[in-house]
């Protein structure tokens, strides 16, 4: 119908097909020559500024996942503004043209050449994430008290001492509270301190936990991220490559202060960290000894039998803690 | 409606809901407790600022919360904040008026005292009608006897003072029916039931600096972290260094 009313001429439709370039050809062209300058500049341009960083092996491992997905995600993002692009410029309806595009019948080329180019990008990338998640033991991420990735970490660690380069995790449990991080030395006598204090080159352990609500720990440049729950050992691996300061900060909206519940850390030279935990576990003792004895998660509603509890009548099982006609404690 | 009726009209409508969004932002979000400015009291180096401890607000709408007063410079009164003022690079002289009962520490770690002077506190009890002398403390072990009411601490300073309490079991003293606690009368029993004092040094910029107890004193909530404890103006304030 729109065929019929069209005035013919040069650039017109006729026999209701429009004439012109050849779009494909320059499509895939142009699309060829984009995608390989965009995939060198997101690679080696990009690349190596997009967080967390490579200030631990795992931060570094997750900056190149992110850069590989990054290129491979280019050709795509530039295929779809370019087709967009070019049909905004080249194909928009011109003032007196009611015509109907061509009509579109089946490609069994195209088709295939879909199916099979989106399945194996999908699937490529499964087989590459799931090496990804495997090789580098977890990337940081929080795995609960048995972590199933940890190819190439030492086994379980003695909690009675460390020593840099030994076949021994260095074990950093890190205690959320509202709002607030803390951080215990097992292998240096249990000491806890507000200071988060890591030795270079030297895989770390972090066994997160909470004493109240849900927090999360986020060292995000040594790309670490572990919920911590109260009552649940969250555990995330580390290998910081970079000596100087890091931050940490809570990823779970957790109370009012939330926001400022954050930290900086330090990852210092094996000697320096050493002489760290033997000046901390000195000034620490005092209150060392008063802590309850290193577990990988805490219940504070549970009073350790003692004075309090045998004067005041109390169990060690949380009662009296908190008064138990409280509606609304748990 | 004509049309310039109808724009007139959307136009006022949308800037009525923008007012109300901005009123609700400002001034019910928004609004904090007052600034007790302690800055133009420093003398020589040092200023010297007075709170309390109180086991209920009664002079708030939520009576049956624990909460901290902070003495007015000008007035000589204690008010209902824990917004206070004091210039950069300067020794705080802090003096509490513990006049709550002991609640156990959430971590013991809470209980050593960190980020002052000397490290210590020094604290005077008042039990069963006598004063005790004054002595320097170092580290509290609520657990053993529940010697803490509250803490004092500023996480950005490292700074943590646990406001001692007379031990439970031991402790004879009533707890005052008003706040702010008026009593410093020791023949009434209703002197403090601890007297702490400690001073520690503002950072040399300025800053806000959030401070907040420890103790998980909110009684009838969650795992005692509510109500007093989530909101500022009872057990939770900023510190306002003026450089």
């Amino acid at each position: 119908m729109a065929a019929e009313a069209s005035v013919p001429s040069a650039g017109t439709p006729k026999d209701g097909v429009r004439p012109g370039r050849n779009d494909a050809r320059w499509l895939l062209l142009l699309w060829i020559v984009l995608s390989v300058i965009g995939c060198l500049l997101v690679a080696l341009v990009w690349g190596p500024h997009l967080p967390p960083g490579r200030a631990s092996e795992q931060a570094a491992s997750q900056q190149t996942d992110i850069t590989v997905l990054g290129t491979l995600a280019t050709p795509v993002v530039i295929g779809v503004l370019l087709y967009f692009g070019w049909a905004l410029a080249f194909w928009r309806q011109q003032p007196g043209d009611e015509t109907d595009a061509a009509p579109i019948h089946g490609n069994t080329k195209v088709q295939a050449t879909w199916i099979i180019g989106t399945s194996a990008i999908v699937l490529s990338l499964a087989v590459y994430g799931t090496i990804e998640l495997i090789a580098p033991a977890g990337a940081g991420s929080g795995q609960g008290p048995q972590p199933v990735f940890r190819n190439g970490l030492p086994p379980a660690a003695s909690l009675t001492s460390w020593s840099p380069n030994s076949n021994n995790l260095l074990q950093v449990q890190v205690i959320g509270q509202q709002w607030a991080w803390t951080y215990r030395y097992p292998q240096f006598g249990g000491f806890e301190t507000t200071q988060l204090v890591l030795p270079l080159d030297q895989p770390v352990q972090f066994n997160v936990t909470s004493l109240d609500v849900i927090h999360s720990f986020w060292a995000y440049t040594l790309g670490v991220k572990a919920d911590a729950n109260p009552g649940v050992n969250n555990v995330a691996y580390t290998t910081p490559k970079t000596a100087g300061y890091f931050q940490v900060r809570c990823a779970e909206l957790c109370g009012i202060w939330h926001g400022s519940m954050y930290d900086t850390g330090t990852v210092m030279s094996d000697s320096d960290f050493l002489a760290w935990t033997k000046a901390t576990k000195a000034k620490m003792a005092s209150v060392t000894k008063i802590l309850p004895p290193y577990a990988l998660t805490y219940d504070p509603t549970v009073i350790p039998a003692g004075k309090i509890n045998q004067e005041l009548g109390l169990t060690s099982a949380g009662g009296g803690f908190y008064n138990p006609a409280d509606p609304e404690q748990p | 409606m004509s049309l310039p009726a109808r724009v007139a009209a959307l136009a006022v409508a949308f800037l009525a809901v923008v007012a109300g969004v901005v009123f609700v932002a400002f001034h019910i979000i928004g609004e904090q407790p007052p600034v007790e400015n302690y800055a133009p009291y420093a003398k020589n180096g040092a200023v010297d600022i007075t709170m309390m401890t109180t086991p209920q607000t009664t002079s708030s709408n939520k009576p049956d919360w624990v909460s901290y007063f902070i003495k007015n410079p000008a007035t000589g009164q204690f008010e209902h904040t824990t917004y206070f003022g004091v210039p950069a690079n300067t020794q705080v002289n802090v003096t509490i008026l513990g006049y709550d009962g002991c609640t156990p520490l959430r971590n013991p770690l809470w209980g050593r005292v960190a980020g002052v002077v000397g490290d210590v506190e020094h604290v005077g009890y008042f039990n069963k009608g006598k004063t005790s002398p004054v002595q320097a403390v170092s580290t509290f072990d609520s657990w053993a006897d529940c010697s803490v009411q509250h803490t004092f601490a500023i996480p950005g300073l490292g700074l943590n003072v646990p406001v001692a309490s007379p031990p439970t079991v031991d402790e004879n003293n009533n707890l005052c029916t008003e706040s702010p606690c008026a009593g410093s009368d020791d023949a009434s029993g209703n002197a403090p039931h601890s007297i702490v004092t400690f001073s520690f040094r503002t950072p040399k910029a300025g800053g806000t600096f959030r401070w907040q107890c420890f103790v998980p004193c909110g009684g009838g909530y969650v795992d005692g972290n509510g109500g007093p404890m989530a909101t500022p103006g009872w057990m939770m304030g900023q510190m306002e260094v003026e450089a």
